[in-house]
């Protein structure tokens, strides 16, 4: 393969009424990624497409597109891996374009942030002015650590077929979210979480499609953690599930080991003064 | 109600269902004699059990039913507003749907 066809959505909110595709026949080396085709037509094509992206190595989530018919991020595609010559590059469904492959990620973090994703204390005053560090068991971490590993691209809410038709439901990313925080020993806030993704258009609106754990570049189930997060909620309302117990925090040694004298430079830096 | 509640009287009435009708097809296709003739349907009619049966059925049917349709209609991003019109709709329109199937079994009994 030596040409490879890009057949892009472009959107400019104040000429086009609706997104509309261009093509564009760009060269193709080994390695190529689709992020990388992307590059080459903004800098030798046409400088006016559009789309973001950032550390061009799957981690910070930022060039989440729809790439022939799946999402994904563009620099974590590579075009053989497509095997097809014709590449079709859309913005995320499920979020509004703003423009070409821009979408609106707004949604996203409102959502995520409606489920309190951050540790709750019963007395805040550890968190505001710590004076040591929350125990943690090796066990403890691994009930949600896969979880934590979630980069907020927002391809699992892009392939979620309940958001397709439910603009108002929460989706995979905050309950996955909502899930690993009330799992996290040291959080006691699992109560008002579960009043956020208590709702019509909450938990239970998940099938259980599975579509965004198969899209999910890190790996992360959040089909998983929704059923998690299911269970928990059962549990809690039945009165099963234990009641929170505040962690407690490693104090620092009371008397601090001298630190190890740093050793002399073996040369001597020359003198610069002259 | 909170939602995680509607959500286990789903699970409860489906097992509800199994049970009750899994009870009603076994005596009605497996039990010895004619269960559709004339005399086992008025001796089923008239028995306090059976009535039980049929009540629990109808109920435990009746929930899962609207329930399950409030579901799918809660798919199609409803308001606040509207979710409170489709449940009144659901829980009224249940019970006068529920009160008019009551009548046979309440009658045979």
């Amino acid at each position: 393969m030596e040409k490879v066809t890009y057949r892009v959505q472009r959107y400019d909110p104040d000429k086009d009424k609706k997104p509309r595709i261009q093509e564009f026949v760009i060269p193709f080396r080994h390695g190529m990624t689709v992020l990388d085709g992307l590059i080459y037509i903004k800098e030798n094509v046409d400088n006016t497409l559009c789309f973001r992206s950032s550390c061009r190595m799957g981690i910070c989530g930022s060039c989440g597109m729809f790439i022939n018919n799946l999402p994904r991020l563009a620099c974590h595609t590579p075009i053989e891996e497509l095997k097809k010559d014709t590449i079709t590059v859309k913005s995320l469904p499920n979020f509004p374009v703003v423009r070409d492959l821009v979408c609106d990620l707004t949604s996203l973090f409102a959502k995520h942030k409606s489920v309190k994703p951050y540790i709750i204390e019963p007395d805040m005053t550890e968190i505001e002015k710590p004076t040591g560090e929350f125990l943690q068991a090796q066990a403890q971490l691994e009930e949600f650590v896969q979880f934590a590993y979630c980069i907020k691209c927002g391809l699992c809410m892009a392939a979620c077929p309940t958001l397709a038709t439910d603009r108002h439901f929460l989706g995979p990313q905050p309950l996955t979210q909502a899930y690993r925080y009330s799992a996290d020993r040291r959080d006691c806030g699992a109560k008002e979480r579960f009043k956020m993704t208590d709702t019509p258009h909450g938990i239970w609106l998940c099938h259980l499609a599975g579509a965004c754990s198969e899209v999910c570049p890190k790996g992360v189930d959040p089909a998983f953690g929704q059923q998690l997060l299911k269970r928990a909620m059962f549990s809690d309302s039945l009165r099963l599930r234990k009641k929170p117990v505040p962690p407690s925090v490693a104090k620092p040694p009371a008397e601090k080991k001298p630190r190890v004298a740093v050793p002399e430079f073996t040369i001597k830096k020359p003198n610069t003064k002259s | 109600m909170r939602e995680v509640h509607l959500k286990i009287l789903q699970y409860v009435s489906a097992v509800g269902i199994f049970f009750f009708v899994g009870i009603h097809l076994l005596v009605s296709h497996f039990s010895s004699g004619s269960p559709t003739s004339w005399a086992s349907v008025v001796s089923r009619a008239t028995s306090s059990g059976w009535f039980a049966i049929y009540i629990f059925i109808l109920v435990f049917g009746f929930y899962h039913t609207l329930n399950g349709l409030r579901t799918i209609i809660l798919e199609f991003s409803l308001s606040q507003r509207a979710i409170k019109v489709l449940d009144w709709t659901l829980v009224l329109g249940g019970l006068a749907v529920f009160g008019y199937a009551i009548y046979i079994p309440v009658q045979g009994f």
